[in-house]
């Protein structure tokens, strides 16, 4: 519809505080990580320019390695085995199994549990003493396994990130949603033809959700492993000696310390590192790097 | 796919196969359920029971007041009014920008419609934590740092965004006809917003604010970020102190973690659809 001049004013009135929030807490806040990741300040007194400085400084700190490091190994794992995992879950709860409503609610209950929620009770799950992981060990003769699980320099990361690992309501809900779309006369004919449930998976689900919710899934996961920091925060701080930090911590900590240089370069710095993520992934799914639009995924199914 | 197929007797392969899917479906269930069940069964034991027998044994006698310390000594109560009032006010707010601001973007072409719309969807790009510096400032700056309208502001303005969008879809499905027959009948541009469009996209505004409302529930990062008063910290926040208030109740703290559990289930059990519709709409997130 085209506004009529009467309508001109109201719809300004109406877009107005939509656009005010836009403004003040998107586009001024990376405008301002820009700006601020070149100073050196500590937010109170005068700023000082320094270039590039402080990306450099970034680079050679061992615990912002370590924190980038973790970032990208997260990433890759929640996009390379948590997906798959999913994809494999929504390929099987797509056949409608006994249950399958069950299920789905179930798989989904992490996501709705808020993070440090989750993250408190994993840490007691880990803990050496009277944890239940420990527990389960010894309980099937496995005792001389037992080992304090967060507080170990050598477990501490891959405790910090297994446990989320095999949380695949999410993905697997998104790419349901998009398997419920496929034509069924597909799997009729490949039935017809002999096809196993297996050679059907393989041959008709997969190739038709790749460049759709699996493409949106691998993506949205690796940059959900860049952001991570309840997880973290919560079970281990980023110790034992800085071993489990990620770069949203390391950014809250120069924020705590008042180097809001350095907390911005950390902040420009990953939002560089998830825009090559994502052109990465999109590349590598459909081959030639032209842009697919992911398809929306579709309204949960019933 | 079809539910009326046949299925011939499973044999060789394809039993492996059955076989696999169900091990597969119990180990996924039993790996979310189980650790909720122990923090819940933990939570009902005594720390006696807790710390000297196996992990696994059931409590012997539930320890109900193991809640009422939960509530009475870390100020539960609290702290669960405030996540409710932050909560609330941010999604009554929120739903309402985002709602005018949809309208606008789906009934009208306007000059710099395009552009507005891209602007919104790119906002649900943004990694939000890579911006917590500028937040902090800006809700310093506002001289909103320990208070509830910071919280409240700082919540509404993140989920404009993913708000609009969600609306905006529905609003899109509205035919255009049902406007431009009351626009003929005399109807003004508040009178169409408030008498058609809004009560026709009641589902999509029922979606955005249950998704909204349970981003601000679980919110931890900021909240821990601006407020440092006792008295204003949500449940999330509030849980990051369980662990030093109850250094060794341990059973106490459980009961606090399920208390702060509870309310997200109970949501999620009542509000299933419109939540999944939420969180997987924002799967263009990507």
């Amino acid at each position: 519809m085209k506004p009529t001049s009467s309508d001109r004013r109201a719809l300004a009135a109406f877009m107005a505080p939509a656009i005010a929030v836009m403004v003040i807490f998107f586009i001024i806040p990376i405008l301002y990580v820009l700006v601020v990741s070149c100073l050196k300040w500590n937010g109170i007194s005068a700023p000082q320019v320094v270039g590039l400085e402080n990306f450099v400084k970034l680079l050679k700190n061992s615990t912002f390695q370590r924190s980038l490091k973790n970032n990208i190994i997260w990433a890759l794992v929640a996009g390379f085995i948590q997906v798959p995992l999913a994809m494999v879950m929504a390929i099987i709860l797509s056949r409608k199994p006994k249950g399958w409503k069950f299920f789905r609610t179930v798989y989904f209950f992490p996501q709705v549990i808020s993070g440090i929620a989750l993250a408190t009770l994993w840490r007691a799950i880990y803990n050496a003493e009277h944890g239940m992981l420990n527990g389960l060990l010894s309980a099937i003769g496995l005792g001389s396994l037992t080992t304090d699980w967060l507080g170990n320099s050598g477990t501490a990361f891959p405790a910090v990130l297994i446990y989320w690992v095999f949380y695949v309501g999410y993905y697997m809900v998104i790419m349901m949603a998009d398997i419920t779309t496929i034509d069924t006369s597909y799997y009729e004919a490949a039935t017809i033809d002999g096809a196993t449930d297996f050679q059907q998976a393989i041959y008709i689900t997969i190739p038709l959700i790749k460049k759709t919710s699996l493409l949106t899934c691998v993506t949205l996961a690796s940059v959900m492993g860049l952001r991570q920091f309840e997880q973290v925060y919560m079970l281990t701080n980023g110790g034992p000696n800085h071993r489990t930090s990620t770069m949203v911590l390391y950014m809250y900590e120069r924020l705590q310390s008042e180097s809001y240089g350095l907390a911005s370069a950390t902040a420009v710095i990953l939002i560089i590192v998830g825009v090559i993520f994502i052109i990465t992934i999109r590349t590598l799914f459909n081959g030639r790097g032209e842009t697919v639009k992911p398809k929306k995924a579709r309204r949960a199914v019933k | 796919m079809s539910e009326t197929r046949l299925r011939p007797p499973l044999r060789g392969k394809e039993l492996v196969l059955a076989i696999l899917r169900w091990i597969l479906i119990i180990f996924f269930a039993v790996y979310t359920l189980f650790p909720l069940l122990w923090l819940l069964s933990s939570s009902l034991k005594t720390n006696f029971e807790f710390l000297t027998k196996s992990p696994f044994a059931l409590p012997a006698v539930p320890q109900w007041q193991n809640y009422t310390n939960a509530l009475s000594v870390a100020g539960l109560g609290r702290m669960l009014l405030n996540s409710v009032i932050v909560g609330l006010v941010a999604t009554l707010v929120n739903v309402i920008i985002a709602s005018m601001g949809a309208y606008c973007i789906s009934r009208f072409r306007f000059r710099g419609r395009e552009s507005i719309y891209t602007l919104f969807t790119a906002g649900i790009l943004v990694p939000l934590s890579a911006l917590m510096v500028p937040y902090f400032v800006i809700i310093n700056k506002l001289g909103l740092y320990n208070t509830y309208g910071g919280m409240i502001l700082l919540y509404c303005a993140i989920g404009i965004p993913m708000s609009t969008f969600l609306i905006r879809g529905l609003m899109d499905s509205i035919p255009m006809e049902l406007e431009e027959a009351a626009y003929i009948d005399g109807c003004g541009f508040y009178g169409r917003f408030f008498h058609i469009i809004l009560p026709l996209s009641r589902t999509g505004i029922v979606t955005a604010a249950t998704f909204q409302f349970l981003t601000c529930w679980n919110e931890f990062i900021f909240a821990n970020l601006i407020v440092s008063s006792e008295k204003l910290r949500t449940i999330q926040v509030g849980i990051r102190y369980f662990t030093n208030q109850f250094s060794t109740d341990y059973v106490s703290m459980y009961a606090a973690i399920v208390i702060s559990i509870v309310p997200s289930i109970i949501g999620y059990v009542l509000f299933q659809e419109q939540i999944i519709a939420g969180m997987t709409s924002g799967a263009v997130k990507g």
